[in-house]
């Protein structure tokens, strides 16, 4: 009688171990030749294989009351399990006396002390030297260590020797030692020999019965092989019998998987039942997991708003970064910048991935098209994120920002910081020889020239005074974009309103800095400026300026003109102008400007400001021609941006100069600003090809 | 401070070192390895204290000073000491926890080292070459004294791999490397990189019985030249880690303390177990660790300064050794009684223990 007898080892094994063979090569240990599969019956659907050999020694030895131990002892490890009928017959005879080392040496053995086993043995041996233990206490031993030995290997990813183990022991390969064939099989698929551990999980799914093992072998052929071989497995499920398989889960996760290789990558669509089965799973659980899937793959898929829904589910869920970093994109995605940037911001510091949005999405904020109204503190929160970041793509947008908003010297600064950044960065480049120029500054302006003249065309059709194109987008001025570095504090400003192009920022700061707050606390409750003091009636003008009161901002420019000094009346016209231009005076505003002699920066300003208003004026009551002749005194003394190049198109078109109107509208599309150009385009296209009918 | 060496020191220096070299030559081509007996030289009492403070049931060996963790060195002691003591049931203990949890790295070299702690229990699965040899040699030592097949093959296949995977070469020259990764040149900037104390030199002539395709000669013989070299210099003592990049100018290896320390201690009981008593340096190193000057401690060798002095009767019997050896002088009667403490010093003072029995017995 032989251990090996409940020992199930099948020919689609000895496949694999063929290969073992091979892979250990000539220069390892030798494997023994492929072992031949041992005749065994495969195990009924429920019952383990049970280590019987001690009940047979027992029985053999007629040692009854051991029997009866071991029984109980079995009975209590496999429940279903039933003594061999044969045990009888084992027992030769009457009893003969019992060795009694034997028993010890199996009590032993049953405890798992396999180290004073082998050291009883050696001990017994070491006085009698022909005494030899029973054969299936020496297999069982061999069985044991060696499935330590494999289980010890694998723990360590030491797959060759977990493979030369199970060669040399195939009795170990049985559904007793489910761990073991799952250890195997891993191996395997560790050594490149996945089809060898798809057979290994199919010898199992095929001859073993424990419904628990059964999944979990699913389960683990998840962790290490292809999806369509997982897949396959699935036909060997057990839809009958007392103890029916269910392998729902590993189909459902199958499909997860499929939806999630799919998540990130447009052009791969999932089938409707997978969605469905992902659906399903959210319905089920309350992981942010599939959620997070569904709702990278309605993302990736065109439908940001349901990813978006799907996303704040993540995140009630717990999901975390992946889910905050999801939502933040899906509200960009929906062109609802400002709150992407507001809530990305609360999680820019959670992980690399969560600051890489949040930068995009406040270069995104600070660059959109139209135009935000950006508050003062979303712009000074974004600027030491940028800084600490050193984002080049965050300076040079900050830079058009500033730009845009006419603060030109921070423009400058941040353009430089950009560049010193991204040195390559041609667009910061050029934005720095624009704010150059608008400065005045032309040391700055020759030195960014002379550096790209040769890389950059545009700068060098700045350089030569070729009509140059405004780039990037008209801004309300909202907020003071703060210094690169150091961050400053807010500071007082002038807002001006109009939500049309070319405002004008004053530079006034120097002069209202001081006491600002409590100028704001003033001018609410001073009433008139008549009899102040004239440097008190500027900073009330200013102050009810931000305060968006500009008539009564008039009044107190007035008295500042009326009373000040040279320097104070400058300033208080330059108020004045804008107030009215916020009221869109424009007239009002150019007298105003005349009365007193003006900086040749805000001259320059102040002249631009009005002549733009007027031409839109002209444009709005459908007076074309005046628009492009106010245009045109205003391109003269600065460069002309899309929008009133826009303007400028479309009164062509209104004139039926369709030639001019086509080249203006191809400048700007070149420029970068192609929506509205390319409608503009469309439109000349429409009216120079007569009835396309 | 080496850079201040006076112009006539230097040379003088220079001159003595490449006479200690072509000495070392010659000298490392005249010793021999004698072999050693070992079974049923270490008292059963001795042997027993050890095994009851230092051994599982398991057949785990535990070095209690390190966070009782396990290691291949430990488990290759152990199964010398068992041998020695004629414990077959020790043994047996001892290996078959050796092999199933810590032979099991795909090269057949032995993983070094295991921790009750850690998940999995071998904590770094990278081999230890002193340890290999130590094992492969107590097998093969048993195998023959019990008779015992399983031990002998089991040896072999070590001694195989061990010669397979950690004899290095550079230039003409064969050399024993400490790991089989991470230690060659190649493998860090100042590699190669050896340990001298796992040069267990009684273990070659054994393990080339049973791996006779590999140069187990040659490289114990590279080990004495080694030795010789790296004592040739002021303080005459190695660093444990050497970069022999130039083999005539071995220094201490980047990132280890250049010290004469807990390895290198053993570099003297292997030379004394070996038969190697000739060699000059054992006598300038009993000197050094006689009672009258700084005792066995743990040294720079660069500065020469002590860092630690050892008073472990495990480390006081090595100096007990060497003048037994080479002055006939008894162990001292405070060294007799064992009392074990800590795993590594008892360790050193049964090995001593177990040679005295085998060649001096009159010194104990």
């Amino acid at each position: 009688m032989r251990l090996a007898s409940s020992a199930i080892t099948i020919a689609v094994l000895v496949l694999g171990f063929a290969a073992i063979a091979q892979q250990v090569g000539p220069g390892g240990t030798q494997p023994s030749p492929a072992p031949s599969p041992a005749p065994g019956t495969p195990a009924s659907p429920n019952q383990p294989q049970v280590d019987e050999s001690a009940l047979r020694y027992f029985a053999s030895q007629g040692d009854t009351r051991r029997v009866n131990a071991e029984i109980a002892r079995l009975r209590a490890l496999y429940p279903n399990w039933t003594p061999p009928s044969d045990l009888s017959q084992l027992s030769s005879g009457p009893a003969v006396a019992v060795d009694p080392i034997i028993e010890r040496l199996w009590n032993l053995y049953k405890e798992d002390r396999i180290a004073e086993v082998r050291a009883a043995i050696a001990e017994r041996q070491s006085t009698d030297p022909n005494w030899k233990p029973p054969e299936e206490l020496t297999t069982a031993l061999n069985s044991v260590e060696a499935r330590r030995r494999l289980t010890n290997a694998s723990d360590s990813s030491q797959w060759r020797t977990v493979l030369t183990v199970a060669t040399e022991n195939p009795n170990l390969l049985t559904c007793v030692n489910v761990d073991v064939l799952w250890r195997v099989a891993e191996a395997f698929a560790k050594t490149d020999q996945a089809n060898r551990a798809r057979d290994v999980y199919t010898y199992l799914l095929t001859n073993c019965g424990n419904p628990g093992e059964r999944l979990a072998t699913l389960q683990k052929a998840l962790t290490v092989l292809p999806e369509t071989q997982v897949a396959d497995l699935l036909q060997f499920e057990r839809k009958t019998g007392e103890a029916p398989d269910n392998f729902d889960s590993i189909r459902e996760e199958l499909a997860r998987r499929r939806v999630e290789r799919a998540s990130n990558d447009d052009k791969t669509t999932a089938s409707a039942e997978d969605l469905a089965v992902v659906e399903r799973l959210i319905r089920n659980s309350n992981e942010p997991g599939p959620v997070l899937v569904l709702a990278w793959y309605n993302y990736h898929h065109g439908n940001p708003a349901r990813a978006l829904e799907l996303f704040k589910t993540a995140l009630d869920r717990n999901g975390g970064n992946k889910a905050a970093e999801g939502y933040a994109m899906s509200l960009r995605a929906l062109e609802r910048i400002a709150e992407a940037e507001a809530f990305a911001y609360d999680w820019r510091d959670k992980a690399p991935e969560n600051m890489k949005v949040y930068l995009d999405v406040a270069t995104a904020l600070l660059t959109q098209d139209p135009p935000p109204r950006l508050e003062p503190r979303v712009v000074s929160r974004i600027v030491p994120v940028v800084t600490s970041q050193r984002f080049p793509d965050g300076a040079q947008a900050l830079g058009w920002y500033s730009y845009n908003t006419s603060q030109f010297a921070t423009a400058r600064d941040w353009f430089r910081q950009a560049l010193n950044w991204r040195a390559e960065d041609e667009p910061s480049a050029y934005g720095l020889a624009l704010s150059t120029q608008r400065l005045n500054d032309k040391a700055g302006f020759n030195a960014i020239v002379a550096q790209w003249r040769n890389r950059s065309e545009r700068i060098a059709d700045l350089a030569d005074g070729t009509t140059p194109v405004r780039p990037g987008q008209p801004r309300v001025p909202q907020a003071q974009t703060t210094q690169p570095a150091p961050v400053q504090a807010e500071t007082p400003r002038v807002v001006v309103e109009r939500s049309t192009a070319v405002e004008v920022e004053p530079r006034v700061r120097t002069t209202t800095a001081t006491g600002s707050t409590s100028g704001r606390r003033n001018c609410i409750m001073t009433r008139s400026a008549d009899g102040m003091a004239p440097d008190a009636a500027l900073t009330l003008g200013w102050c009810l300026m931000e305060a968006n009161r500009p008539m009564e901002a008039v009044n107190a420019f007035d008295q500042a003109i009326r009373r000040g000094s040279a320097r104070t009346r400058e300033e208080a016209a330059y108020g004045k102008s804008l107030a009215y231009l916020r009221k869109n005076l424009t007239s009002e505003a150019a007298v105003a400007a005349a009365q007193a002699p003006q900086t040749g920066q805000r001259r320059v300003e102040l002249g631009a400001s009005i002549l733009a208003q007027r031409a839109l004026a002209a444009y709005r009551d459908g007076r074309y021609v005046e628009t492009i002749l106010a245009l045109s005194e205003r391109a003269r003394i600065v460069p002309e941006q899309n929008d009133l190049m826009l303007i400028r198109g479309w009164s062509y078109f209104k004139l039926g100069r369709h030639k001019d109107a086509e080249k203006v509208f191809r400048a700007v599309q070149r420029t970068g600003y192609s929506e509205e150009a390319s409608v503009g385009l469309n439109a000349v296209l429409e009216a120079s090809i007569p009835n396309r009918q | 401070m080496r850079g201040f060496a006076k112009r006539g020191l230097l040379l003088s220096c220079l001159l003595a070192g490449v006479l200690s070299i072509a000495s070392s030559m010659s000298s490392a081509q005249n010793v021999s390895v004698q072999p050693l007996n070992v079974v049923g030289t270490l008292p059963t009492a001795e042997w027993e204290a050890y095994r009851s403070k230092f051994i599982e049931d398991s057949g785990r060996v535990v070095d209690n000073a390190n966070g009782n963790i396990s290691h291949s060195e430990g488990q290759g002691y152990g199964l010398l000491l068992a041998l020695a003591a004629n414990d077959r049931a020790g043994f047996e203990k001892i290996w078959t926890f050796t092999f199933t949890e810590l032979l099991i790295r795909d090269d057949g070299l032995v993983s070094w080292k295991w921790d009750p702690e850690a998940k999995p229990r071998v904590s770094d699965r990278n081999n230890a070459t002193d340890g290999d040899i130590l094992i492969a040699y107590a097998l093969a030592k048993a195998g023959t004294a019990w008779n015992e097949p399983r031990y002998t093959t089991a040896a072999q296949k070590l001694a195989a791999a061990i010669g397979k995977h950690t004899f290095g070469r550079s230039g003409g020259n064969v050399f024993l490397l400490p790991g089989a990764e991470g230690f060659n040149a190649g493998e860090r900037p100042d590699g190669p990189v050896i340990n001298l104390s796992y040069w267990v030199f009684e273990a070659f002539p054994v393990l080339a019985n049973l791996a006779p395709e590999y140069e187990w000669t040659r490289v114990w013989r590279e080990g004495v030249t080694l030795l010789q070299q790296a004592t040739s210099g002021r303080v005459r003592l190695p660093a444990d880690w050497l970069s022999i990049q130039s083999r005539m100018q071995t220094k201490p290896a980047d990132g280890f303390p250049p010290e004469f320390g807990y390895n290198s201690l053993r570099i003297p009981l292997y030379l004394l177990r070996a038969g190697m008593t000739d060699l000059e340096w054992l006598r300038a190193l009993k000197v050094r660790w006689s009672a009258e000057n700084e005792g066995v401690a743990v040294v720079n060798v660069v500065t020469g300064n002590v860092r630690e002095r050892l008073n472990d009767q495990g480390y006081a019997i090595l100096s007990a050794a060497l003048a037994c050896v080479l002055d006939g002088t008894p162990v001292p009667d405070t060294l007799k009684t064992f009392e074990p403490q800590l795993y590594y010093p008892s360790t050193l003072y049964l090995m001593t223990k177990s040679w005295l029995g085998e060649k001096h017995p009159q010194c104990v």
